[in-house]
């Protein structure tokens, strides 16, 4: 499994990593992973111990997870890391970042070039609209860059 | 360079965003050829940038920002007609213009050419939101409250690569309008929106939810009243948030919005958005004024001035030419300014193929618009072009440039004006031609005066269930079916898009293909018949109800 | 999951595509390219277009086709697809004469 960081956050190794289901009866859990059609609020309990949230996607067109990572970092204040793995594709990148997203597991195929992840991070200078990170405005109107 | 009127006007960091969303858009066609994506991995990146693989060849749909475009870019888009395409474009009912005979590997050098002039393809498709579309007489109509195009680009910024709302379960569309008189089909949209002015000078917002056509046609309900401009974006990142997580993925023809909004009702979607607006930090979200006073001041307004008698010379010119005069009945709305008036020019001449436009009448379009409405140009809805600022005293002259490139054909809202997708001669969604039976019934009511007899009667025309045609909002709508391999059509009467918005009733079997238009003349000839005096087709179905039409569409001679 | 075919008397199956590269489309032919025009493409059987089929699906990356399937035709010289689609697919649209396939430069 090889991991590529979409910021500056280092990705953790876990040694267990449970479902949601069993989030309650293992208590030395540190990382869950949450299926697209988990609600992220169900976490909530758990959030203090948690270091490590993984978030699969089945398809890289079910942008569900990326509901979920902004619900983790903007209504559960969760501070830990978030992951992306599953079918996901590099032109995702920054959207993935932008909506508070650190690490993913680099697809198996030509998908899992790190150069392609790269590159997608810094393809757009500017955005239309606010995300989960820390920026400021670039000029008049509603574009934003991030503050490094 | 001066600002153009009409729409917002890109600064170089603008321009530096659609430059690299043309490398990025370079690289996926290079990963696609090399074979590193997959045809199911590049179809939605395409789709997201405008480009369909259709029956013949790629078709690239170009964004027409809430339908408004200047002199320059429309020149651009005959250019491109003309060197990439076979010499024509098709207007959309998303008010996007499509070019049918594109190549892949050109698609990279027409983005390039499209954003010399701020122009783009930029969700034109995909599971993403689509351009957003404005009241074609946004700004000029004498009827408008608010005008709506700069909360128009506001939310055309806001929806641009969305970092959260690019891979939602479904294709998004949202319409604005700042006129009572809806004109942008409101509540046939996944968020309808109907600005009108505040007590405190910002406007507020009535929002409508979970409209649309297609499979499941559905008028949309009004989840909130009021919403204030502060609040506009905060909003709609709720809605889209709860669709985003809770809209179906499982079934492509259940994953609209409007089908959550059916399944858990409208006061459980309002609470839904209630409760992620109470988690939201509303600050982040504000729209403050300031940045819609930067995005306003992106607008240029056009000077309007015209001399005192410009209306009297235009109700000389009417007198003394009946063929204009009808053409002015049915061609024109009323302007804010008393010494102005609104052009539509109609692409539907009888027989031709509604919404398409040759390189040569895109560039007097062009010529037209920069000498007669400040180089400014809006695609309708319903496929036709509008001048939006014509000077009174000079709209015959604009009238005899329009048709010495047959551009000046008197029908608009007349029989004659028919919406229709590209359907089976293109699409390869679709399941019968479109085109051809809009060209026969074109033809069949080609009299301007046995058009105005008629009166206001709108004809819509689907290939397919996907209703790019609108066909359920036609007051008779067409849908085409495949049965066996041979084209039919199923009638539907009663639709309307307007104030007081139905969806259509289907009048009974399909019937071949052969024998649809004479149907349609019959329906006609029987609202012609029993009509009374003043009232219009829609009028008269209302007071008779549809077994006389029923009856008088299936009457074998 | 493929569906049956169920061909009439006198009915043949032609595979098609599109090209990746333009997008046009395509019919394939006995000796293994793809052409623009449908009097080139190879008339087939049922049990042999199966075959091909998954042959030409595997392949199509290195063609440059896109999307294979297969087709009913009526085995005319040339051959006529039974479908309105495919039928629209062979010749051009219907609309535009003058863009017919088969009068093409």
């Amino acid at each position: 499994m090889k991991l590529f960081e979409l910021g500056e956050r280092t990705a953790q190794v876990h040694d267990v990593l449970v479902t949601l289901a069993e989030l309650a009866e293992r208590d030395d859990a540190r990382a869950v992973l949450l299926e697209s059609a988990d609600d992220p609020a169900l976490l909530k309990p758990y959030l203090n111990r948690l270091d490590l949230v993984v978030l699969r996607f089945p398809g890289f067109r079910d942008g569900r997870g990326f509901t979920q990572a902004r619900e983790l970092r903007e209504y559960l204040r969760f501070s830990g890391e978030i992951r992306a793995e599953g079918h996901i594709l590099p032109d995702q990148a920054a959207f993935l970042r932008r909506c508070g997203v650190d690490s993913v597991v680099l697809p198996k195929d030509g998908n899992g070039d790190p150069a392609l992840w790269e590159k997608q991070l810094r393809q757009f200078p500017v955005a239309y609209q606010r995300s989960v990170l820390p920026e400021r405005s670039v000029g008049p109107g509603l574009r934003v860059e991030e503050v490094s | 360079m001066s600002i153009p009127v009409g729409h917002y006007q890109y600064d170089p960091i603008d321009r530096d965003f659609l430059q690299a969303r043309i490398a990025e858009f370079e690289g996926q066609v290079q990963r696609r050829l090399d074979g590193t994506l997959s045809e199911d991995e590049f179809k939605p990146l395409r789709l997201m940038n405008g480009l369909y693989l259709q029956l013949h060849a790629y078709m690239l749909r170009v964004a027409i920002p809430y339908g408004i475009l200047d002199s320059r870019q429309l020149r651009k888009l005959g250019e491109i007609a003309r060197r990439y395409d076979r010499d024509y474009g098709h207007f959309t009912t998303r008010q996007n213009i499509q070019f049918n005979w594109i190549r892949l590997e050109d698609t990279p050098a027409i983005l390039r050419e499209l954003a010399e002039v701020d122009m783009h393809a930029i969700q034109t498709s995909g599971n993403c939101i689509r351009n957003v579309t404005a009241d074609e007489y946004a700004g000029a109509a004498a009827d408008e409250l608010v005008d709506p195009r700069v909360h128009a680009e506001i939310l055309r910024q806001w929806s641009t690569l969305h970092p959260e709302f690019t891979f939602l379960p479904r294709k998004f569309k949202i319409a604005i309008s700042g006129s009572p008189n809806d004109r942008v089909a409101a509540r046939f949209h996944d968020i309808g929106i109907l600005a009108r002015p505040g007590a405190d000078g910002a406007p507020v917002f009535r929002i409508f939810v979970g409209g649309g056509l297609g499979r499941t046609p559905i008028i949309g309900e009004e989840l909130f009243d009021s919403v204030r401009e502060e609040h506009l974006l905060a909003t709609l990142e709720a809605i889209l948030r709860v669709y985003n997580a809770r809209g179906r993925r499982d079934n492509i023809y259940k994953a609209r919005i409007k089908i959550l909004v059916q399944a858990i009702g409208v006061e459980a979607y309002r609470e839904a958005v209630e409760a992620e607006l109470a988690q939201m930090d509303l600050e982040r979200y504000r729209l403050t004024p300031e940045a819609v006073a930067a995005i306003r001041s992106r607008f240029a307004v056009p000077q309007l001035e015209a001399p005192a008698d410009a209306d009297a010379v235009l109700a000389q010119q009417r007198r003394d030419d009946p063929l204009f005069d009808r053409w002015v009945r049915s061609n024109t709305h009323v302007h804010r300014d008393p010494g102005h008036i609104i052009a539509t020019v109609s692409l539907k001449p009888a027989g031709g193929i509604p919404g398409d436009a040759t390189s040569a009448q895109i560039a007097r379009l062009a010529d037209l618009a920069d000498a007669y409405s400040f180089g400014e140009i809006r695609i309708t809805h319903l496929q036709n072009v509008v001048l939006g600022h014509v000077r009174k005293d000079r709209l015959r002259d604009l009238w005899l440039g329009l048709s010495e490139v047959g551009l000046a054909e008197a029908n608009i809202g007349l029989i004659g004006d028919i919406v229709a997708c590209p359907g089976l001669d293109y699409c390869a969604l679709a399941n019968a031609r479109s085109i051809p039976i809009a060209q026969k019934l074109g033809a069949r009511f080609a009299d301007t005066a046995l058009q105005a007899e008629i009166g206001a009667l709108r004809i819509n025309i689907s290939g397919c269930i996907n209703a790019c045609g609108h066909h359920h909002a036609g007051h008779i709508g067409l849908l085409g079916v495949d049965k066996r391999g041979e084209e039919f059509f199923q009638l539907t009467v009663g639709g309307r898009a307007e104030n007081g918005a139905a969806i259509g009733t289907i009048l009974g079997a399909a019937l071949p293909e052969d024998e649809t238009v004479d149907a349609i003349a019959r329906l006609v000839d029987c609202y012609l018949g029993r009509r009374e005096s003043g009232e219009t087709f829609l009028d008269t179905l209302t007071r008779l109800g549809h077994e006389p039409f029923r009856e008088a569409a299936y009457e074998t001679v | 999951m493929k569906r049956p075919v169920r061909l009439e008397p006198g009915q043949k199956l032609v595979l098609t595509a599109n090209r990746l590269l333009d997008g046009r489309t395509v019919w394939w032919c006995a000796d293994g390219t793809w052409n623009l025009h449908i009097g080139c493409a190879a008339l087939l059987d049922a049990d042999e277009a199966e075959a091909l089929l998954s042959r030409a699906s595997e392949q199509a990356q290195r063609d440059g086709v896109v999307g294979v399937y297969d087709t009913a035709v009526q085995a005319v010289v040339p051959p006529e697809p039974v479908t309105v689609r495919e039928k629209i697919r062979a010749h051009g649209p219907t609309v535009h004469p003058e863009f017919a396939v088969e009068t093409e430069q």
